[in-house]
């Protein structure tokens, strides 16, 4: 794990230096690559966050194994937060409304005023970063905590916060989608936006932790811990969680597709009425029908090897999702591709591993005062067998 | 010791026990089977039929007074053209889910607590499920041409529109039917085997000994029990969710505002979710207290279905919120006009109502003191049904009665007809209900062993 700390930091540096260049250079495109990357990292410490929280109030022993992993990637919620200034900076290029000729120009953008201006867009995000970075902080210190008190009262609080801490991420995340995502056609609206948002982010969260647990499961702590049992209840929630993102497109596009009124159905054309459309099929099969046949076999859930290419491909067509959803607005939907795309979300991904990489060791990988974990432990060498 | 693990449980979040302890096989049994074919039906069950008769009276007398007179004696007209019952049928389907997903979801993730519920939730799901089927059918003013919905050769060259939504709900609705008594059949085959075994009079053992199919109980048959049991429960799994969703896509698809938005699919499944737990909870909370039911049906159940209902409802408010919001944020004339129309227009007081009883009301369930409170969560249950029967009234009436030209525009009241066929089909739901806890055991015999085996030893 340090050395993938290091590395990252190494390329997160060289490709840093290359994004810079093309910021200078090419500053929209630098700010397109950068939206992207950036909300490709960060669906993955708030997936993470969403996914605890989960945890905590559903219970079940899921995600025991693979909490302190999860928690390491809360943890970096305000570097992430930190790394938001540069959208900010980037307004212009990405958010059409927030250049005041655009806006006086279009009298129904006007009626949108109100809630799309550039003051009360940075104080939303301030306000969402605010409620992220305090349930994190909360959950993951109580966590910690229960390993040196060993108090098991600690699980009610997690729960109680956790309960609470739902709703805020839901109605933070949705408006967050309507924000930094949505208004990039600030005309286009679809009331199922907030869900896909979260959805997606549950399902990067789980993609990830199944990839750094398949590394770590190799060597101590870990390696008792991480038994085919709790692959396989991983497997099924990464196998709800596509299921859940297909039936949320699908629903979204039926719906679009059928009313077909020129408000809803622009957004459509210009993802599948045009070269989008490879993209759009790619999507469909590689995202959802692919990984779907695989992870109804009981046998693959089970198999970490064959869970871990599952999950890596997986978080590949995640970034090719948000490409879909972000790029062709930016272009009236043409096809363009930069190379900026790729080098500024390799850069922050590089700079935020390392930081992920160091946020892990600080804290002991497993939950060990956990009761849960205790009950786990003990039904284990009973020798007993628990889904 | 057991102080300390009690401590440990409160602390996750668990109440009371997930059955009552000490119990035997032979008392399982005993207790169970002895309802259906030993003890005198309470006199709480005697009032119960005799009113379910009655209201049962109404829907014949409905279903009469509709054949005889034709669609017209409704409320129904432009542009309201779907009344009350296309709501009843909605609603009545949504309540039908909490039985599918007890019995299927809960299994695949292996949620012990459901063997003490399942058999009673199915029960509700199938009836539900044919009460709602009835509505659909008399609204088609001519009823006896039903079957022109399936596509079979005939000599009028017609062929059923598969683009249409509606017509994904002829299959969809059917399915559903159909798989959800087959799973409910196949998980009682055991439990009429016991009754059989147990059953005194001729009869009782002839009637159970037949519907048994020859269980005997031997290694092969539990063997493919089990094969069968999961098999069905993975295709009553994707039926929860498609069955609903496309009775959202009913309205979706259209281009009226109010029906025309993407949040329907997963909004409606949740508000069928949440219905059904609150009808389950309705009728469970008040059998549970006549049947002395409590060994069975613990706090843990009722706390833990509570939960689920909460977190339903808590979507279905969300979509509520979401609707507002891009009811405004469209800035769309028709799209504001609507969601205006409904918190101000002449269906208000349904708006507010339904506000209340969806959004305020179910916040009290944030309290565990609520949640194991009987009699408070029977209330809170009674308050969302009628809510959710208002979030169907909303989204069919008011988004109907004003869409686009003022000229077009009308009131919608049901009448005397529209509400005699809801009681009716409640007295129908009820008397079924009602004789399905006299005849066969109304909770699984053999789950319930299983898991007291596993936890209360």
């Amino acid at each position: 794990m340090e050395k993938i700390g290091k590395r990252g930091l190494g390329v997160g540096l060289v490709f840093g230096v290359l994004a810079i260049v093309g910021a200078v250079t090419q500053p929209a495109a630098f700010y397109q690559a950068y939206l992207l990357g950036y909300l490709f990292w960060l669906a993955i410490a708030l997936g993470s966050l969403v996914t605890v929280m989960i945890h905590h109030v559903a219970g079940g022993a899921w995600l025991l194994v693979g909490r302190r992993i999860m928690e390491a990637a809360i943890r970096t919620l305000p570097l992430l937060a930190v790394l938001f200034i540069p959208v900010l900076l980037g307004m212009r290029y990405l958010y059409v409304w927030s250049i005041p000729e655009v806006m006086e120009a279009d009298r129904y953008l006007q009626m949108k005023e109100i809630y799309l201006n550039v003051p009360f867009f940075v104080g939303r995000a301030i306000l969402y970063f605010a409620v992220w970075i305090g349930l994190g902080w909360a959950l993951t210190k109580w966590s910690y905590l229960q390993d040196s008190t060993k108090d098991p009262l600690l699980n009610q609080r997690m729960r109680i916060a956790s309960g609470a801490g739902i709703v805020a991420y839901v109605l933070t995340a949705t408006f967050a989608s309507f924000d930094w995502m949505m208004s990039i056609d600030p005309h286009w609206f679809s009331s199922i936006y907030g869900p896909i948002f979260f959805v997606s982010q549950g399902l990067s969260a789980l993609c990830f932790l199944l990839i750094v647990l398949v590394k770590l499961a190799r060597y101590e702590p870990l390696s008792g811990a991480v038994t085919d049992d709790r692959y396989h209840s991983l497997g099924k929630w990464l196998f709800a969680a596509i299921m859940l993102w297909a039936y949320l497109m699908f629903s979204q596009f039926l719906i679009i597709w059928s009313g077909n009124l020129p408000e809803h159905i622009a957004w459509y054309q210009r993802r599948i009425g045009s070269e989008w459309k490879v993209l759009a099929l790619l999507l469909t099969l590689l995202h959802f029908f692919l990984p779907f046949i695989i992870l109804l076999s009981r046998f693959v859930k089970r198999k970490a090897g064959i869970l871990f290419k599952i999950a890596i491909g997986l978080l590949i067509m995640r970034y090719l999702d948000l490409f879909w959803l972000i790029v062709p607005d930016l272009h009236e939907g043409d096809f363009v591709v930069h190379w900026l795309d790729f080098v500024v979300p390799i850069a922050l991904g590089g700079i935020w591993l390392s930081v992920f990489a160091r946020t892990l060791k600080d804290r002991p990988l497993l939950v060990l005062h956990d009761p849960r974990f205790e009950d786990l432990l003990k039904k284990e060498e009973g020798g007993r067998h628990d889904e | 010791m057991a102080k300390d693990a009690k401590f440990r449980e409160e602390a996750l979040g668990q109440v009371d026990d997930m059955l009552a302890p000490g119990q035997t096989f032979a008392s399982i049994d005993r207790d169970i089977t002895d309802l259906v074919l030993t003890k005198k039906a309470p006199k709480a069950w005697w009032v119960a039929l005799f009113v379910s008769g009655i209201l049962l009276g109404f829907l014949m007398l409905a279903i009469t007074g509709l054949f005889f007179y034709g669609l017209g004696i409704w409320g129904i007209n432009a542009p309201v053209g779907w009344g009350i019952a296309i709501v009843n049928m909605v609603w009545w389907i949504g309540i039908g889910h909490a039985g599918t997903l007890i019995s299927a979801i809960l299994f695949l993730f292996g949620q012990d607590w459901r063997v003490s519920i399942n058999r009673f939730a199915e029960a509700m799901t199938i009836f539900a499920v044919s009460a709602a089927g009835l509505f659909p059918v008399l609204h088609l003013g001519r009823p006896w041409l039903v079957y022109w919905f399936f596509p079979y050769p005939n000599t009028l060259g017609m062929w059923p529109q598969f683009r249409s939504p509606l017509m994904w709900d002829v299959f969809a609705i059917t399915a559903y039917v159909l798989t959800s008594a087959m799973f409910w059949y196949l998980g009682m085959i055991p439990d009429l085997a016991a009754m059989r075994d147990r059953a005194k009079l001729k009869i009782q053992k002839v009637l159970y000994g037949i519907h048994a199919l020859g269980w005997r109980g031997s290694a092969l048959h539990w063997h493919r029990y089990e094969v069968a049991y999961t098999l069905f429960a993975g295709l009553a799994t994707p039926l929860v969710v498609s069955v609903h969703s496309i009775v959202a896509l009913d309205f979706a698809t259209s281009v009226i505002p109010g029906w025309h938005t993407t949040i329907f699919p997963p909004y409606f499944v949740a508000g069928a979710v949440f219905s059904g737990f609150a009808m389950v909870l309705t009728l469970l909370i008040p059998i549970r207290r006549v049947y002395r039911l409590e060994k069975f049906i613990t706090l843990r159940h009722i706390d833990n279905m509570a939960k689920i209902m909460f977190a339903n409802g808590l979507i279905v408010f969300y979509g509520y919120l979401n609707e507002v919001f891009f009811g405004w944020y469209s800035a769309h004339e028709f799209e504001m006009y609507m969601i205006w129309n409904r918190m101000t227009g002449p269906y208000a007081w349904s708006f507010w109502a339904l506000i209340f009883c969806n959004g305020v009301v179910p916040q009290l369930l944030w309290l565990k003191r609520i949640r194991t409170h009987t009699i408070a969560l029977f209330i809170i249950s009674i308050i969302i049904n009628i809510g959710m029967w208002l979030e169907r009234f909303v989204i069919v009436v008011t988004s109907l009665h004003r869409d686009f030209l003022p000229s077009s525009w009308g009131m919608y009241m049901p009448t005397f007809w529209d509400w005699a066929l809801y009681l009716g089909s409640i007295g129908f739901f009820a008397f079924a209900l009602l004789l399905f806890i006299r005849w066969v055991p109304m909770i699984s015999i053999f789950e319930v062993k299983e898991v007291n085996h596993k936890h209360n030893h």
